[in-house]
């Protein structure tokens, strides 16, 4: 990195924090898949690992009337958030003290008091949640309603339903596709017609694509689109390009991925870009490994606790709210 | 192919008395069958139609092969079959109900749901009366026959007696007990107006009760393998209605005083000819008489009712002479008493000294009165 | 107070909840400018604006998530499914997110969420316009289902559905539009079935059109010397099992009349529950509903198809002869 470029991230002390939020992001990620190894996270569980930048990048614009739906991969987006990372690995682990109590466990996640509306385990699902609350947010607190979903969505009915009402209706909706190359097991280019950014930009709806390795990309691109929604101008539409670095799911070793490819992404991976244009922005290197080892330090200590906490009881559910 | 006589497997068509094509209302005569006793006329127990015939006359059939296709005959009903077989009455859960309640026996219930099923109303209207049922037959030896058809109450009389009889070892014994001043004491009683006299039997009730309190193995019963004693002493007193035997209950005799027994005894006696009795007042009794005196017996021997131990058969008062205390003669008022009792849980010496323990009761009736 | 139609019951409903509660809104196909394609939503677009009562797009995965989406973040919307025969499309937001949310939220957050749908045969619309839904949702935990008979049960539960902060699905049949009746103006109970005609022989529990049907079979009856005790279940999910368990203990007999398919319909559900709870009371137990297949276009197949008046009296007779 050379002390000639300019700086380019305009405020040191938030992106170290959005450093911090990665790091404890890809953490936990790398915590939940050695817990799924083991047998202490059931069923099975989508890791966000080499996407950080795009969900840290949106949050840290958003202000507390918005609200946000994710996918079922949406540990991150919860982190980013705000969501306690303890009682969000407690819910993997299916404890009491998860943050749904162990009922929803890691596709269904929800935790509204921290602006999360959910994760939709429906592919598609979270442009529905989200079109739903743009509507109420326009006619109340004026907050926008970001929904979060891959390339795979993109051939969904609910997109261009979504899409064109939010459009007619002109919802202050911000829909972030993260395009991480991949819909499942199948690349998104053999199933997906025309562009993606295409599907929005036919109902006139402001597109762009974007770098989504690079966080302070993302959050410039986001800042921008959120910008123009907020003021009342209808949904907009962001493709983060961007990529997982392990399988769809932790049953999936990605054995479909030509070769190469992810070395060339992990070359770029967004925790290390960061913290390059961290130092030659000003921040000290010694400061930063201490964040290293903080959040290591919190991910240990989180295991154990985890490991620990107590299983809920079968309790006696009322069918209806009184 | 109906189940027509007990005694067969198979039976012969005779002749049909319906064509295929023609219809038929319930109650119609349909076929004629040869069993080993008798030609009998089998009668519809639906509405319906005769489609096909599959076994023509002068064909057999086992009981419950198909001998013909029906049609019209509503939802639930089968292709004909003789009414109820003796192991599971086709009932609905409201009748078993019922039946229970009123405490009737399903079998000989007349149901007149789809297929003979046996509801509600069925069974509250057999707690009635007899059906009486004539079946064409031709002349025999013993004459015309007439079928009566024994109510529930009647069938299950007939059942239990029957069991009482198998697996009760009975033995019998007798003697006279000597009721000339319970004679005396109902004399005066009557003689007073406004006093109501308690009956005869109403003594030997109060009787029997004390003699209970001092015998507690003929108020008990045999119970798999052990005899079960109890502590309340409920007397049954057995009275003839019209066309059964009913036994009301009058619980906890021993405790009750002769004026309460009387009164009690009358009103039980004037329900159950009224069959208005409750069904817990013929349950839970401990030990049944039997007084047979108003006709006239002088003494019989009554059949245990189970799972109770003994039972008390009465007969007439008479006067009968008596030696006295200076070797002459004089006239008496004697009553028999004959003692059934259940050999598994008491012996002839049991018996004998429960009956004399009566007999002392009943001769010195002072302290039953008070 | 003069008799007012089913629609004009339903349109009052809507007015009076929609002033009563800023949060409550409504959309749909054609409801807002048209008035809505059975004319049960005049004049509200008029009186409250395009933010409280608008026309959407034909979009039901749209319509579904909006109502879904609006009602976890703080709104009270009621959306209108043209045809109950297009819910299948709005299934997934209904079925995976809207009956499921509060439990995963634990009890948090409540999705109060009225679906409005236009349901029944006899009107001659054919296969795909007439059918019944409620069977599909019966499995549905989490879900309530009105289905009104008359106008006061049209204007008194949909008043109750809006307020009820569970997702409800509310049928309004076809047939019944031109119906006309007395109307009060209280909110009624979800969940609360009502003895419509009082009898002795036998307990016939039935919704929506077929309570007209069933009425007109049961005087008819009359004249056979059978006596039928009519129940209208008003909502079909729950199902108020005390009403009718009260009446088989008198009766001692029920049949269910359900103009939906016999298999896996809800009157087998009224049967399998009266049948745990009160076996021992029961001589007749069965239900009428319609055959096994789709609903036929020309008159004389549609009307054989249901289950009117003549047939339900018919069986009645046939069973307790």
């Amino acid at each position: 990195m050379s002390h000639t470029q300019a700086h380019v991230l305009d405020d040191v002390r938030l992106y170290t924090d959005i450093y911090r939020r990665m790091l404890l992001i890809r953490g936990f990620e790398d915590l939940v898949q050695s817990l799924f190894l083991k047998g202490e996270v059931y069923g099975t569980t989508h890791l966000y690992s080499g996407q950080e930048a795009v969900a840290t990048g949106v949050a840290s614009l958003l202000e507390e009337r918005d609200r946000v739906a994710a996918t079922y991969r949406g540990h991150g987006h919860a982190l980013a958030l705000g969501v306690d990372a303890q009682a969000l690995l407690d819910e993997m682990l299916g404890r009491a003290t998860g943050v749904n109590g162990g009922r929803a466990g890691s596709m269904n996640v929800n935790a509204p008091e921290h602006r999360l509306i959910g994760s939709f385990g429906i592919v598609g699902g979270s442009i529905a949640a989200a079109t739903g609350a743009a509507l109420a947010l326009k006619r109340t607190t004026g907050g926008v309603a970001v929904a979060y979903f891959g390339d795979g969505a993109m051939n969904q009915g609910y997109v261009f339903e979504c899409l064109n009402f939010a459009k007619v209706q002109k919802l202050p909706l911000v829909l972030v596709c993260e395009n991480n190359g991949y819909g499942e097991y199948t690349a998104f280019r053999d199933v997906t017609a025309g562009k993606i950014r295409a599907r929005a930009e036919v109902m006139e709806v402001p597109a762009e694509t974007i770098d989504g390795m690079s966080v302070w990309t993302v959050r410039e691109a986001a800042a921008r689109l959120i910008a123009h929604t907020r003021a009342g101008n209808g949904p907009v539409f962001l493709e983060a390009l961007t990529y997982r670095y392990v399988g769809h799911s932790r049953s999936d070793p990605g054995a479909y991925r030509p070769e190469g490819e992810l070395d060339e992404w992990r070359a770029r991976d967004p925790i290390a870009l960061l913290r390059g244009r961290l130092e030659t922005d000003g921040a000290e290197a010694s400061r930063l490994d201490r964040i290293e080892q903080d959040v290591r330090a919190e991910l240990d200590a989180m295991r154990e606790r985890g490991l620990a906490a107590p299983f809920p009881s079968a309790q006696t559910v009322p069918e209806f709210a009184e | 192919m109906p189940k027509l006589s007990d005694s067969v497997a198979d039976a012969v068509i005779v002749k049909w008395l319906k064509s295929p094509g023609e219809a038929f209302h319930r109650g119609d005569a349909l076929l004629e069958v040869e069993t080993d006793k008798a030609t009998v006329v089998y009668e519809a127990e639906t509405d319906g139609t005769l489609e096909t015939i599959l076994v023509p006359e002068g064909g057999t059939a086992a009981v419950g092969a198909p001998i013909a296709a029906l049609a019209g005959a509503g939802p639930g009903a089968p292709t004909a079959r003789a009414a109820v077989s003796a192991d599971r009455p086709n009932a609905t859960p409201v009748a078993r109900r019922t039946a229970v309640e009123l405490g009737v026996s399903l079998h000989g219930v007349e149901g007149t749901g789809p297929g003979g099923r046996i509801g509600r109303e069925d069974v509250v209207r057999a707690a009635v009366s007899p059906t009486p049922l004539t079946v064409a037959a031709p002349a025999a030896a013993r004459g015309d026959v007439q079928v009566l058809v024994p109510t529930a109450t009647q069938a299950t009389i007939a059942r239990r007696m029957a069991e009482s009889a198998a697996t009760i070892p009975s033995f019998t014994v007798t003697a006279d007990a000597d009721v000339s001043q319970i004679v005396a004491l109902r004399l005066g009683a009557r003689a007073e107006s406004g006093v109501a006299t308690p009956s005869l039997n109403d003594f030997v009730v109060k009787a029997v009760a004390a003699a209970l309190g001092d015998f507690p193995r003929f108020n008990a019963s045999w119970v798999g393998d052990t005899i079960e004693c109890y502590s309340r002493i409920n007397v049954g007193v057995a009275v003839a209605t019209d066309d059964a035997l009913l036994v009301p209950v009058v619980a906890d005799a021993g405790t009750k005083s002769l004026a309460e027994i009387a009164a009690e005894t009358r009103r039980l006696a004037d329900a159950a000819r009224r069959r208005a009795l409750r069904p817990e007042e013929l349950q839970n009794g401990t030990f049944t008489i039997s007084n047979l005196g108003m006709f006239g017996v002088r003494s019989f021997t009554a059949i245990v009712d189970p799972p109770q131990t003994a039972i008390l058969a009465v007969g007439a008062v008479r006067r009968s002479p008596v030696e006295d205390a200076t070797g002459g003669v004089v006239f008496r008022d004697v009553m028999t008493l004959t003692l059934s009792c259940d050999h598994r849980v008491v012996y002839g010496a049991d018996g004998a000294r429960f009956l004399s323990r009566l007999r002392e009761l009943l001769e010195r009736p002072l302290v039953l009165a008070l | 107070m003069a008799p007012i139609a089913f629609r004009t019951a339903v349109r009052d409903a809507l007015d009076e909840e929609l002033a009563a509660d800023a949060r409550v809104i409504l959309f749909g196909e054609d409801v807002a400018v048209a008035g809505g394609v059975f004319a049960t939503t005049p004049g509200l677009y008029e009186k409250y604006g395009a933010d409280r009562v608008f026309d959407t797009p034909i979009s039901e995965l749209a319509l579904a998530g909006a109502a879904f989406g609006s009602a976890i973040t703080g709104l009270r919307p009621v959306i209108e499914i043209m045809f109950g025969d297009f819910l299948t499309l709005a299934m997934d937001m209904l079925v995976n997110q809207a009956t499921k949310y509060r439990f995963l939220t634990q009890e948090q957050v409540a999705v109060p969420l009225v679906i409005r749908s236009v349901v029944g045969a006899g009107g001659r619309f054919g296969a795909i316009h007439s059918q019944m839904p409620a069977s599909w949702f019966m499995g549905v935990p989490g879900l309530k289902i009105v289905a009104p008979s008359t106008p006061a049960d049209a204007k008194s539960l949909l008043k109750a559905a809006i307020r009820d902060d569970n997702p409800v699905l509310f049928f309004e049949h076809k047939r019944l539009y031109g119906l006309e009746g007395e109307v009060d103006g209280e909110a009624g109970r979800l969940g609360q079935a009502a003895v419509v005609r009082e009898g002795n022989d036998i307990t016939l529990v039935t919704a929506m059109k077929s309570v007209h049907d069933a009425s007109e079979a049961a005087t008819a009856l009359e004249g056979d010397g059978i006596s039928v005790e009519v129940i209208d279940l008003r909502t079909l999910r729950p199902i108020d099992v005390e009403t009718i368990l009260a009446s088989v203990r008198k009766t001692n007999r029920i049949v269910v009349v359900e103009e939906g398919p016999a298999t896996g319909g809800w009157a087998g559900e009224v049967l399998a529950c009266v049948t745990e709870e009160a076996l021992g009371h029961l001589d007749e137990a069965w239900r009428i509903a319609t055959p096994n297949t789709p609903i036929p276009y020309s008159p004389p197949l549609e009307d054989a198809f249901l289950p009117g008046a003549d047939r339900i009296a018919a069986e009645i007779r046939r069973r307790l002869r």
